[in-house]
């Protein structure tokens, strides 16, 4: 469960300040699969950045199953994002000198896994993005966009966690592929109990969520989805 | 994949910068390295020396230093009052006689070649030697600087009167080196360490009535002597009680009688040549010297440190021991630095990177180790390129520092040196000494690469680029994760 209180977060550009996070406040039962849409530049990335502890707000707070990161220090923190946080970057951000099964290790590495562990969880994983297993040891840079994004959702996934924020995860896919995806987090959800908050700008994703939110003028207003719910149990 | 091997990788992400890395790194810590071998061969060698120098004084009467004779003979009294200085351990005097065999010289004053009284005496030394006969053949020819300087001795002793000397000389046939006899109270030699004895026993009773002596071995093979054996000097009997082995030709051409023996021979009761003086350790050997002199009186003796221009050398040995440690601790301090400012570039550069590592939950600490191993790959591929180079080039600027810092010294000390070994031994031929010149002693230091002193330099070398890198790996803790958000 995710309660998210009052949160701000403001940003000086010259003489004008910024509020692309200005009062947001909601709560997330745990297992929902919830997305938050609005026009670029409205501030998701922002609001998502502050709920997985890469920035700090201005004001208000977040408090993930009665912790409050408010006034937590950073090792805590960093503890909570290697623990409790899987994020998939907009920019993907994965290490580009790295292999694909490397960088999806990576947050095992600083969780302590065990190294053979390790490297077949990452397999495991990256087959469940649906990457060629013959492109599991290529490089990043020499992986394409769409390529890239699934090795960074798989990398999100590594240490199983309870919370996924996801910034257009399916941003550069061909729609099959962008449908595997969208299935795969619902699964997490339905069947991990994972809590999944994505940003997109995909209808087809937005629509098969539990719940939608939409970002303008730095708040957060909730619009009705059909929801998983009202779809028939079989797709 | 761990930190390691992350770090590795990483090393070599630019393979261009990292050889280019490499060899600056390669440059400063070759140079480290050399000046560390150097530093350590030429302490080395200053310490040799210190030891060589030892602990013994040597006093010889006033003014006999050099090749001018003259000056009042020791005595007795001052060998007291020299025992009397602080931190001297023992006085040993020594009676120096000096002693042709019977036969070639009654032929050679049949020639007329000993002009006068005392004209072959007084030699380069300028020691007042007494000259004897004796029934023994000296066991080293003369050859022709000994025939040379024998017949100059008429002209270079002290008032022979000569001028027949130099033509009577030439037309004289192949003839021996004198022998040179020693009254000594202890059984040591004319530097003060203990003579080796190869066979028999000392001297025994140190009295005037002492008829032992000890001969050096050659010439003892020489004359067909044993222990036991009699001889005589100036018809007095004496026997071999012992024989040694002084390492050199000169120094075995050499017999040591009592020094009341040799005292009563020369007819000179009471009187020294040279006395030799122990002080307790090497700290105290300069003070100790002071004090002997001042005891003794400068017009009354002049005392001297046994291979005293030596000092010279070890003065600028010395300095160029300063100077490579600070040039090795400034070589060093590069190598850091180079570390330093490289890291702190990439820190910059992976800024990104870095804060993709924090927002996925690295630890400040894993990712400041992985830029520290970073540094210490380069740091090794640059030591292992650096000790190939100092292993090249040490030698060469081991004695590029040590011929620069000493060319202007080595000269005259060179020439002290000379004059120092006559005086010393008393025997014609002594010039050049036994230490030419410092120069030559120096070129004699050899920079060796040992391992172990390779070991300590690259020890070193890492622990200053762990310093070098640990700046720029806790900068690395002040980037956020939100890092990632920012485009590049
Ligand atoms: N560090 C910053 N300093 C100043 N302004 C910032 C900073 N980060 C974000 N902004 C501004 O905040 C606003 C929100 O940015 P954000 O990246 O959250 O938008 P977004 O909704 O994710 O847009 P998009 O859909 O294009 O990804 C933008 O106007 C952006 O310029
Ligand atoms: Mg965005």
């Amino acid at each position: 469960m995710i309660e998210v209180k009052d949160l701000v977060r403001t940003f000086k550009s010259g003489d004008r300040t910024i509020k692309p996070v200005n009062g947001v406040s909601f709560e997330l039962e745990q297992g929902t699969l919830a997305s938050i849409v609005g026009k670029s530049g409205s501030g998701k990335s922002t609001l998502l950045s502050l709920l997985g502890a890469l920035d700090k707000p201005t004001s208000g707070d977040v408090v993930v199953n009665g912790v409050s990161l408010a006034g937590m220090p950073d090792g805590k923190l960093t503890e909570y994002r290697r623990r409790d946080i899987g994020f998939v970057f907009q920019q993907f951000n994965l290490v580009p000198n790295l292999s694909a099964l490397d960088n999806v290790m990576l947050p095992m590495e600083f969780a302590g896994v065990r190294k053979a562990t390790r490297a077949e969880r990452a397999r495991a994983l990256l087959e469940q993005v649906q990457l060629d297993p013959d492109k599991h040891g290529r490089r990043i840079n020499r992986l394409s966009g769409g390529e890239q994004q699934r090795v960074a959702i798989a990398r999100a996934l590594a240490n199983e966690p309870k919370l996924i924020l996801a910034d257009e995860p399916t941003g550069n896919l061909d729609e099959q592929t962008g449908e595997h995806i969208i299935e795969l987090l619902s699964s997490l959800s339905r069947d991990h109990n994972t809590t999944i908050l994505v940003v997109t700008h995909d209808r087809t994703l937005a629509n098969k969520t539990d719940r939608r939110f939409r970002l303008q003028q730095g708040r957060l207003a909730e619009e009705p989805v059909r929801g998983r719910a009202a779809e028939p149990a079989a797709v | 994949m761990s930190v390691l091997a992350r770090s590795v990788g990483n090393a070599f992400r630019n393979k261009v910068r990292t050889a280019a890395v490499v060899a600056v790194l390669a440059v400063a810590i070759g140079l480290a390295l050399a000046m560390l071998v150097a530093n350590q061969a030429v302490g080395a060698k200053v310490q040799e020396l210190n030891a060589s120098v030892g602990t013994v004084l040597t006093v010889n009467p006033a003014g006999v230093q050099g090749f001018e004779g003259g000056g009042e003979p020791l005595t007795a009294e001052q060998a007291a009052t020299a025992a009397d200085v602080p931190n001297v351990t023992a006085v040993v005097g020594t009676k120096a006689l000096r002693l042709r065999n019977a036969t070639e010289a009654a032929a050679q004053t049949a020639a007329g070649t000993l002009a006068g009284p005392g004209g072959g005496q007084g030699g380069p030394g300028g020691q007042t030697t007494t000259t004897l006969t004796t029934s023994l053949t000296a066991a080293v020819d003369a050859g022709t600087l000994g025939a040379r300087n024998q017949d100059s001795s008429g002209t270079t002793g002290t008032t022979g009167s000569t001028g027949t000397t130099g033509t009577t000389g030439t037309t004289q046939p192949a003839r021996s080196l004198p022998i040179t006899a020693t009254g000594t109270g202890a059984v040591v030699d004319s530097t003060g360490k203990a003579l080796v004895l190869t066979s028999g026993t000392g001297l025994g009773d140190y009295t005037a009535e002492s008829t032992k002596a000890l001969l050096g071995t050659t010439l003892a093979e020489k004359n067909n002597l044993k222990v036991g054996s009699t001889f005589t000097i100036n018809s007095k009997t004496f026997t071999v009680a012992g024989m040694f082995d002084a390492g050199t030709t000169f120094g075995n051409n050499a017999l040591y009688v009592t020094l009341p023996t040799a005292q009563t021979l020369a007819e000179l009761p009471g009187e020294l040549s040279t006395m030799i003086v122990t002080v307790d350790s090497m700290e105290n050997v300069d003070t100790a010297k002071t004090a002997l002199q001042n005891a003794l009186g400068t017009d009354k003796a002049d005392v001297t440190q046994g291979q005293r221009n030596l000092e010279t050398a070890v003065t600028s040995l010395d300095s160029v021991k300063n100077i490579s440690m600070v040039a090795f601790i400034a070589a060093l301090g590069t190598a850091g630095l180079i570390i330093l400012l490289i890291m702190v570039m990439l820190v910059r550069e992976r800024r990104r990177e870095i804060g993709v590592l924090k927002a996925i939950g690295a630890p400040n600490r894993t990712i400041g180790l992985q830029f520290v191993l970073e540094a210490l790959v380069l740091v090794a591929l640059g030591s292992v390129v650096g000790a190939v180079i100092a292993s090249f080039a040490s030698g060469g600027i081991a004695s590029a520092l040590v011929s620069s810092s000493t060319s202007t010294t080595a000269a005259p000390a060179g020439q002290r040196g000379g004059g120092f070994a006559g005086a010393a031994d008393g025997f014609p031929g002594g010039q050049g000494g036994p230490f030419g010149g410092a120069s030559q002693l120096l070129t004699s230091v050899t920079a060796s690469v040992s391992p172990g002193i390779l070991a300590a330099g690259i020890a070193a070398v890492f622990g200053v680029a762990i310093i070098g890198a640990l700046v720029p790996a806790l900068l690395t803790a002040r980037i956020r994760p939100i890092e990632v958000l920012r485009g590049e």
